[in-house]
């Protein structure tokens, strides 16, 4: 499961000519961080995107094989063509694909670097005891 | 003599008065409130004052400014509820924004104050019968005070980033009323961390005003506390009953029980309230009933020159021009890059084309006083909500997303995103109209949930409202609802200064 869950993050947040991509970031250190942390629905919501990543690319580019077999050029149309897809479900879990994979990607720092934005602090964890 | 915080206690952690472990904790107090947001805060704080014993119970931890988080990650883990994982189902999926913890979602919100409009409460009176209940007067005295002790004003124009100031040029030039926010902030450094609550100690919420009072009086607050139940007995609110859940782990606590002396306040929140009510075994008709909310959705301008979200307040400039006669009202809202990140369409080297662009991007937003009445239930997979925008609600949605986009193009953006599948995405100033053409379709639009009311509403008659015009349930001594779930209709305004004021008259008249 772990590397379908990168297979669909790298292929969704892919590099640009101005801004790394999410194969940049810590992505293992961050779902290390998530599958620990986040309820199970919300981590079940991440696989079963990226299952649907994964299994997709007979919808959207014609291509009967999984999204890790095939070439980048190709994945980057099927991420494309999966965010826009008339099926409204799986336009969802692109939308899934997006946000938790926005959480990773936003927050890196050499992204940041490049936006202009700060650098985040760690985040604290903390409450009144 | 200052009152006690009791966080998470361990199972099997707590004495009894022999000191026998495991007996689970056991209070007592004149009044017991759920839910220490908007209302139970507001409430808590009244019944102090005025002489009362009072324990509010948090069913989240409580987070200090020191303790709040940067990154949109730790915002979801540490203040959302339950990570943001309630969503409102019908024909479409739509995310439902609310805080849990110690203060409630005006942590994590705006902080956008606005007076309960007139034509609201005058509604109330007539039309549902409320009588003087919530009188313009009483909701007008009760606002003043809150402006006076949450200090209440306009944001100042030094702190305005690029976006706010090009949304009110965007206004003058379509000729509508538009304005600078007031809000419950005070000496804002405008650093744009609104929605991961202030590190700046700025915004005024709960948990560094009232809640901090509440325990200098001698008022009691338990955190990491969710209330299970509201034990009724004799047809009287008589306490409540819990286990205390670790914030990290969710690891089942202690258990804990809450006597009542004089009554129970529930302010739980419009989703929190309701099945807490069901759970505790209340059988009204109208429980989970009468669920509303402002659905919105947003309009990317792209600008030549650099607008910088992150300079200036989350949210600085609104307009309430076509709330009587459209039923929308619009906002600037400038999002954290993650969050950005997910509402941009297009996925791969599309996506990230635009992501590209974000300096030049500014956000604004339409919130839709919807028609839509949705409903609450409690099941064993927990709460569920159904809920629906009509096709007058996407009307009003696709007027509001045009008046958007002319206004980003009237103040110089070159492009919009409109966000709406099925149209072209990206279109120019020539291609304005071609918004006419989106559907109305709930699944064409990406909608958030947020200003949510009802559940619980009020009313005069048992068999279409769960409390009364005291905001009393139905034939349940003792026991009142105190937050949006009593709210019976949209307000079509953001609606933290109502919930407070309501809370807080309601507040008076129970201390007498």
């Amino acid at each position: 499961m772990p590397s379908l869950v990168h297979c669909a993050l790298q292929s969704t947040f892919a590099n640009s000519p101005q801004l790394p991509g999410i194969d940049h970031c810590d992505i293992d250190g961050f779902l290390h961080k998530f599958h620990q942390q986040a309820p199970l629905l919300i981590r079940a919501m991440l696989w079963v995107s990226a299952l649907v990543f994964w299994a997709t690319p007979l919808l959207t580019i014609g291509v009967p094989v999984p999204a890790s077999w095939l070439s980048s050029d190709r994945r980057d149309l099927h991420a494309h063509r999966l965010a826009v897809h008339r099926s409204y479900l799986l336009r969802q879990s692109m939308l899934m694909i997006k946000t938790f994979g926005g959480l990773c990607w936003g927050a890196d720092p050499a992204v940041r670097r490049v936006l202009h934005l700060d650098a985040y602090p760690a985040d604290p964890g903390t409450w009144r005891t | 003599m200052p009152g006690r915080h009791i966080a998470f206690q361990a199972a099997g952690a707590v004495a009894d008065a022999t000191g026998r472990l495991g007996q689970g904790l056991e209070l007592e107090a004149d009044y017991v409130v759920v839910g220490s947001g908007a209302g139970g805060s507001a409430a808590a704080i009244t019944l102090q004052r005025g002489g009362f014993s009072t324990i509010l119970i948090e069913s989240g931890p409580w987070r200090d400014p020191e303790d709040y988080p940067s990154s949109m990650y730790g915002t979801m883990r540490d203040m959302f509820t339950d990570w943001g994982q309630l969503i409102a189902t019908g024909d479409s999926i739509i995310p439902v924004v609310q805080a849990q913890l110690v203060g409630g979602t005006p942590v994590i919100n705006s902080a956008i104050v606005v007076r309960t409009p007139g034509d609201v409460l005058q509604d109330w009176r007539d039309r549902l019968g409320l009588g003087d209940a919530f009188s313009e007067r009483k909701i007008g005295d009760a606002q003043d005070k809150i402006e006076q002790q949450l200090k209440i004003t306009q944001i100042p124009v030094d702190v305005l980033g690029p976006t706010t100031q090009r949304m009110l040029d965007g206004f003058q030039r379509v000729s509508i009323e538009g304005h600078i926010i007031t809000r419950n902030v005070h000496d804002c450094q405008g650093s744009m961390q609104c929605l991961q609550g202030c590190r700046n100690r700025a915004k005024q919420t709960p948990n560094i005003t009232w809640i901090p009072e509440l325990m200098a009086l001698g008022g009691h607050v338990l955190s990491c506390a969710p209330v299970h139940r509201v034990r009724v007995e004799k047809g009287q609110a008589v306490g409540v009953h819990g286990w205390f859940r670790h914030p990290e782990n969710r690891s089942k606590g202690e258990a804990f029980s809450v006597r009542a002396k004089r009554g129970v306040l529930v302010a739980a929140s419009a989703t929190g309230s309701a099945p807490l009510l069901m759970r505790s075994g209340l059988d009204l008709p109208y429980l989970g009933q009468g669920w509303r909310a402002h659905p919105g959705a947003g309009v990317v301008g792209i600008y030549p020159d650099f607008m910088d979200m992150h300079k200036g307040p989350s949210q600085a400039a609104a307009s309430i021009h076509h709330r009587l006669d459209v039923g929308i009202k619009m906002e600037h809202l400038s999002l954290p890059l993650e969050l950005f990140a997910a509402r941009v369409g297009g996925g791969g080297s599309v996506l990230m084309n635009k992501l590209e662009e974000y300096r030049h991007c500014a956000m604004w937003v339409t919130a839709v006083r919807a028609q839509a009445v949705g409903r609450l239930r409690h099941g064993w997979l927990g709460t569920r909500l159904h809920y629906v925008p009509t096709a007058e609600d996407l009307s009003r949605l696709r007027f509001g997303t045009k008046l958007l986009a002319r206004m980003h193009f009237e103040a110089g953006a070159e492009r919009v995103w409109h966000g709406v599948y099925g149209l072209k995405p990206e279109i120019t100033k020539d291609e304005l109209d071609l918004i006419d053409q989106a559907p109305l379709d709930n699944k064409a639009w990406t909608w958030v949930l947020s200003h949510l009311f009802g559940g619980c509403v009020l009313g005069t008659d048992p068999a279409t409202s769960v409390v009364g015009p005291d905001l009393h349930v139905h034939g349940v001594r003792r026991l009142h609802v105190v937050d949006a779930s009593a709210i019976p209709t949209t307000l079509g305004v953001n609606p933290q200064h109502t919930i407070m004021a309501m809370a807080m008259v309601t507040a008076q008249t129970i201390a007498g």
